[in-house]
Formats: structure tokens, sequence, C-alpha cells
């Protein structure tokens, strides 16, 4: 199996369809008080190199905006820190892709700390903890 | 320091990562494991000795020889993190189609 099915398959992603066209998803993603209402709390704007903290009950998060491709794409770090107060640090991605019913196909990719299809493969495979289901891995949401 | 942020940082190294997804292949010595990497001996060394005290590898000596394996339960923090996103994402997912559906266009 090459790295490039583990990624494809196999990473923190969450795939699904929703009924909103890319803009409006756009919108969405990048405005404080709409991304307070589902996402968290944080002063985000698309803007490559824009920093911000989100506060949400994970614990506070430190962003940076790194790709703001209006209604394409949304590349974030995603700084935390953990029970012990050391930093981890990832990265989140949203993809949209337009529908041919006027919606949106959103891709979450949530990794960059280090390959997740690596990172997932030796969880799954080295790890000795009851066996990973693809199609858990990859969470597609009805509309 | 965690375990979690010490295997985040210690798996951050592309190289590192590399000697330990080798050694995924089995149980190697030094020598074995610098085929095919072209930094030098005391450089893998150096990844190994950081493998080993994040608890990733263990060593094994016979002779003059030491022998190095993946410890799989060393990742058992990760998989926590992994754990806890996968039912974060969809989670909020869930909320972003709310927020669409009230919102105006």
């Amino acid at each position: 199996m090459s790295t490039e099915d583990l990624v494809d398959s196999e990473s923190v992603v969450v795939d699904c369809d929703l009924d909103a066209p890319p803009e409006k998803v756009w919108r969405a993603l990048t405005q404080p008080e709409l991304m307070a209402a589902w996402l968290a709390e944080g002063d985000i704007k698309p803007q490559v190199g824009h920093r911000f903290e989100l506060t949400s009950e994970i614990g506070p998060v430190e962003c940076e905006v790194l790709t703001a491709d209006p209604k394409r794409e949304l590349r974030l770090s995603w700084r935390e820190r953990d029970e012990a107060g050391e930093l981890v640090d990832s990265e989140v991605t949203f993809v949209l892709t337009p529908t041919i019913d006027g919606g949106t196909r959103l891709r979450l990719v949530h990794d960059g700390f280090m390959h997740a299809g690596f990172l997932v493969m030796a969880i799954g495979r080295i790890v000795p903890r009851k066996p990973v289901r693809r199609l858990e891995w990859v969470l597609a949401w009805a509309a | 320091m965690t375990a979690e942020a010490d295997l985040f940082r210690t798996l951050a190294d592309p190289t590192r990562r590399a000697v330990f997804e080798r050694l995924g292949e089995g149980e190697m010595t030094v020598s074995d494991l610098r085929q095919g990497f072209s930094v030098s001996q005391p450089a893998i060394s150096q990844h190994l000795a950081a493998l080993k005290a994040a608890g990733l590898v263990s060593e094994r000596r016979a002779g003059r020889n030491a022998f190095y394996r993946l410890r799989p339960e060393g990742l058992t923090p990760l998989a926590g993190w992994v754990d806890r996103y996968r039912a974060f994402w969809p989670e909020r997912i869930g909320k972003l189609k709310d927020l669409l559906k009230d919102m105006d266009q």
C-alpha cells in the first residue's frame, strides 16, 4: 500500500456536502461572528499571516492564517497546549469545491505536525488496539 | 513534559520519522539502518537516542552489536490526540450546517 493511499483514505479527515454555495460557506469560515456560532470565538481574518486566538472548549488555540484563497481554501496553523502546558502544533485545512446542485463539498484535514497518513498508519498498524476500520476515518455526512 | 507533546516533538523531524518508519521492517543495527539514508552513522545514532528517550524504540545488546526495534506501545498517547479530533470536528461540522441554514444568502 502506498503512502499516498494512506493519506487520502486514513487521515484525520472529514468530508461532507453542505447545502450552501462556497461563497456562503467561506463567510461562515472567515467572519468572526459567524465562526463563533459553529467553531469558536476568535478574531479571524482571511488574510495570510494574520494571527488570532480561538477560545474553544478544548482550550485556547493559537492560529495563524497560512492560506486564504477565497471560496476555495483556508489553511490555519493550530497551536494548542496540552494539560502540562506543552505546545502541540498542527494544521487545519478547509477545501471548498462547488457541487453541481449549487452546494459545497467541504474537505477538512487536520494534520501538519507530521504526515497525517504516517500517524494514522502508525497507530492503526503498529499500536495494538482495536482494528481501525477505514470508514471510521472518513466521516461522510449526509446533507 | 507530557508524553503527547514529547512524541509530537520527537516525530516532527522528518529524518527521525523515516528512521522510525524503517524500523517497522524489523529489528536492525545502526549500520543496517544507515542503508538508504544520506546522513552519517552518528546522526542516525542521535535520532535513535531521541526515539529511545521518547519510548518509541528499544535497544538490545548482543556482544558488540546493538539492535534496535520499535516499541509500538510508545505511540499510544498520539491515539488520544487523534480520537479527540475525530470527535471534535464532526460535531463542529454539524453546527456549521445548522449555521448555514440560519444565515441569509
